[in-house]
């Protein structure tokens, strides 16, 4: 959109440029009123963007001279252990994460979208309720759920007579524990949105396969699932876009310090903690263009991968 | 045509409103003068401080006290340090005073944005704070000074009287300080604890309170005054090695501070003492309702410390430096600092207040002990120590190590060797 306005004004400049201006004069009720989005954006999304990119060059830590490093930062970056784990970590956290909320978000929106449910309208509510509740409050209460000595979790654990687990103590638990809260927080998200997928499908084709002897399942895998492909594909981009950008999570359960072997260390958390704790702002900005440049090769994959199946 | 003309003007003075409700906004936030009626060219100053660091009564009677200041105190919410570089940074909109965290040498590198209060004159008050807290807010080399004392965290024992009698240990405040004078007798007594009680109740919360308070007694951190890094030298090592001894030995609970366990074991008796600072007892109170009346306060084994306590601090945009200076030496005077330890539970830094009458109450909570008396002694000994700007690096390295030792069975020898080189990247990173 933007290359095609500015390669527009670049052309029109050349040959004789007060004709775009005048152009605009024309229509400058229409720009107005479209105007407070772009005075919006550029003040508060175009201008960090960039900034973020001059400040990575530089070594900050807020408040004094800045001190110019040319790609000195991104250098670092790529030797930087602790960088390469986060973005393991993050990934770990998005695949036990995504995959079953995904799954049970599209179970949730079959179950309300067969014709035997009733009260819809309540459950969705319901299942969506999670995802607007205050993230903070939310991980202060799954910390307590996954305390590792009174949590409420290993109390019913060891009322069964089962081994406690150590959800915050190990490295591994604890990412179980922060999928978990995502799990919970975007399973009715995701429902919502295949639900307005489900309910595009005409019963028609539903009544055919019966008629013709479909059980539930077959009517799941064989209808269901081909025409509500695009809709799986938006969540899993949407999913993965929000699964990189995991931090309250593991900042509140962890308190910043990124848990045991730093196990749950995500990409966003790291950034925080070298910005904002250890006030290097040119370094915490040099990570977001790393994380930058995993969000778009991931996007790139999604974007394939709808291509290939497109083409089927 | 008319009505497109109507609507472009309409909007257009929306965006002026838009406008001008953003440059007043900036005008209430700055210290630009109104030209108000009635009142004389009143010196107007703004006071930034967050939620129980100043007392609110106090900030009302700055008014009354100073008839040509006109005070306006704003509680900052959220990340306070992120909200003042960025005004400081912005070269508008900071406060006349700001308060600062124990954080302060983190600003010491770019004290160049504050004023050195020793030029305003602060060096006759200095004798009325405790010496190792006036250095906390002085550079290294002791030429600027960037924060005055507020209040302090002066360490002490916590300990549960009922069961160290269990356990066969003194349990009268006295004979505790007596009795557990060093780290040596206070692991000796952690021993029989756990022998006492089957192991069901430890001695210790966790090994980084071990490593913490070691170094928090004693008069050097992680930098020298020159800021070299001295963390790989034997006082931080000896800390290491005694938290990871208590560690081996199964004298730990193993349940980080802060956490909803934490408060739990603190509740059900799981832990019978820890060393903490003054401001630690309303935490306890609220953590551990169910054990009121059991608690003690003696003296810290190993020497006594201090934890956290902040700072106020003037920076350099003020227009009235000689004026936020009066207010904040009035804020912090001796009395003011008793009044505020008496509604806000801030303990002063004013040896002269410590031993009042008002200071020395007998604690519900502590079986009715007059716990300042351990509080008011532990603050007249503290060794002054510096910090250095960067200490939060080597201190979250040498800490998360310390945790995977205890949590994760770390080799502790292999922990060491990490946090060091952790440390010293990051500080690399930080400072090259």
């Amino acid at each position: 959109m933007s290359d095609t306005n500015v390669s527009l004004a670049a052309g029109a400049s050349k040959r004789g440029g007060s004709q775009l201006w005048r152009e605009i004069y024309k229509h400058r009720v229409i720009y107005l009123f479209i105007s407070p989005f772009f005075i919006l954006f550029a003040v508060f999304g175009l201008f960090p963007i960039l900034f973020s990119l001059y400040l990575s060059l530089h070594k900050w830590d807020g408040i004094g001279e800045m001190k110019y490093l040319g790609l000195g930062q991104y250098n670092y970056l790529l030797h930087d252990a602790d960088f390469w784990k986060s973005i393991l970590n993050t990934l770990e956290i998005w695949i036990i994460s995504t995959i079953p909320m995904l799954f049970f978000a599209l179970l949730i929106a079959f179950l309300l979208n067969s014709t035997f449910v009733r009260f819809r309208n309540v459950y969705r509510v319901i299942y969506f309720l999670p995802n607007v509740t205050s993230i903070v409050a939310v991980a202060i209460v799954f910390g307590t759920i996954f305390g590792d000595n009174y949590g409420f979790l290993n109390f019913l654990l060891k009322t069964l007579g089962l081994q406690p687990v150590k959800w915050l103590s190990s490295p591994v638990m604890l990412k179980v524990a922060i999928a978990v809260m995502v799990i919970w927080r975007w399973t009715g998200y995701n429902s919502i949105i295949y639900l307005a997928g489900l309910q595009s499908i005409s019963n028609e084709l539903y009544e055919a396969a019966r008629i013709d002897g479909a059980n539930l399942m077959q009517t799941f895998f064989r209808i269901t699932i081909p025409i509500i492909r695009p809709i799986i594909l938006f969540t899993l981009i949407t999913s993965t876009i929000g699964g990189m950008q995991i931090f309250t999570e593991p900042q509140v359960l962890t308190n910043n310090s990124g848990g045991p072997e730093h196990g749950g260390m995500t990409i966003v958390l790291y950034l925080y903690q070298q910005s904002f704790l250890n006030h290097m702002f040119g370094y915490g900005s040099a990570v977001a263009w790393g994380m930058f440049v995993i969000i778009a090769v991931f996007s790139l994959i999604n974007w394939k991968i709808v291509q290939l199946t497109e083409r089927k | 045509m008319n009505m497109k003309k109507g609507l472009t003007i309409s909007l257009a003075a929306l965006l002026a409103a838009a406008a001008a409700g953003c440059s007043s906004s900036t005008n209430a936030g700055g210290d630009t003068a109104k030209p108000s009626s009635g009142s004389k060219e009143k010196v107007q100053l703004t006071l930034w401080y967050w939620n129980r660091s100043i007392d609110d009564n106090l900030l009302a009677q700055v008014n009354k006290q100073f008839p040509n200041i006109e005070l306006k105190a704003e509680k900052i919410g959220g990340d306070f340090r992120a909200k003042l570089i960025t005004t400081i940074t912005a070269g508008t909109g900071a406060p006349d005073i700001t308060g600062m965290n124990s954080d302060i040498a983190t600003y010491f590198p770019s004290k160049d944005k504050f004023v050195n209060l020793f030029d305003l004159g602060a060096q006759k008050e200095a004798g009325n704070y405790l010496e190792w807290k006036w250095k906390q807010g002085v550079t290294g080399d002791g030429k600027f000074m960037l924060g005055y004392p507020m209040d302090t965290g002066p360490t002490a024992l916590f300990y549960r009287a009922d069961l160290f009698e269990k356990a066969g240990l003194p349990s009268d405040p006295a004979q505790v300080t007596a009795q557990l004078k060093d780290w040596n007798a206070y692991i000796d007594a952690a021993r029989k604890m756990k022998a006492a009680t089957n192991g069901q109740v430890f001695m210790f919360d966790n090994i980084s309170t071990i490593y913490m308070q070691s170094l928090a007694q004693g008069d050097k951190v992680y930098f020298d005054t020159t800021d070299k890094f001295i963390g790989d030298q034997p006082h931080i090592k000896a800390a290491w090695d005694r938290a990871v001894s208590i560690s081996k030995e199964g004298l730990s609970a193993k349940i980080g501070g802060g956490t909803n366990d934490w408060n739990a074991a603190m509740n059900n008796g799981k832990i019978a003492s820890f060393i903490g600072a003054a401001w630690m007892m309303q935490i306890l109170a609220e953590a551990a309702p169910d054990t009121k009346g059991k608690w003690r306060i003696a003296r810290a084994p190993g020497g006594d410390g201090n934890n956290g306590g902040s700072f106020l601090a003037i920076p350099k945009q003020s227009k009235h430096p000689n004026e936020a200076f009066e207010v904040i030496k009035w804020l912090q005077s001796p009395e003011n600092q008793l009044q505020a330890f008496t509604t806000m539970s801030l303990y002063p830094s004013a040896p002269s207040v410590l031993k009042d009458a008002k200071m020395n109450q007998p604690a519900e909570f502590f079986g009715g002990e007059k716990v300042n008396e351990t509080f008011a002694e532990s603050a007249n000994h503290v060794k002054p120590a510096y910090f250095g700007a960067y200490a939060n690096i080597p201190s979250k390295a040498f800490g998360d190590e310390l945790t995977n030792v205890e949590q994760q069975n770390k080799d502790p020898e292999k922990a060491y060797a990490d946090a060091l080189a952790n440390a010293k990247k990051q500080l690399e990173q930080a400072t090259h």
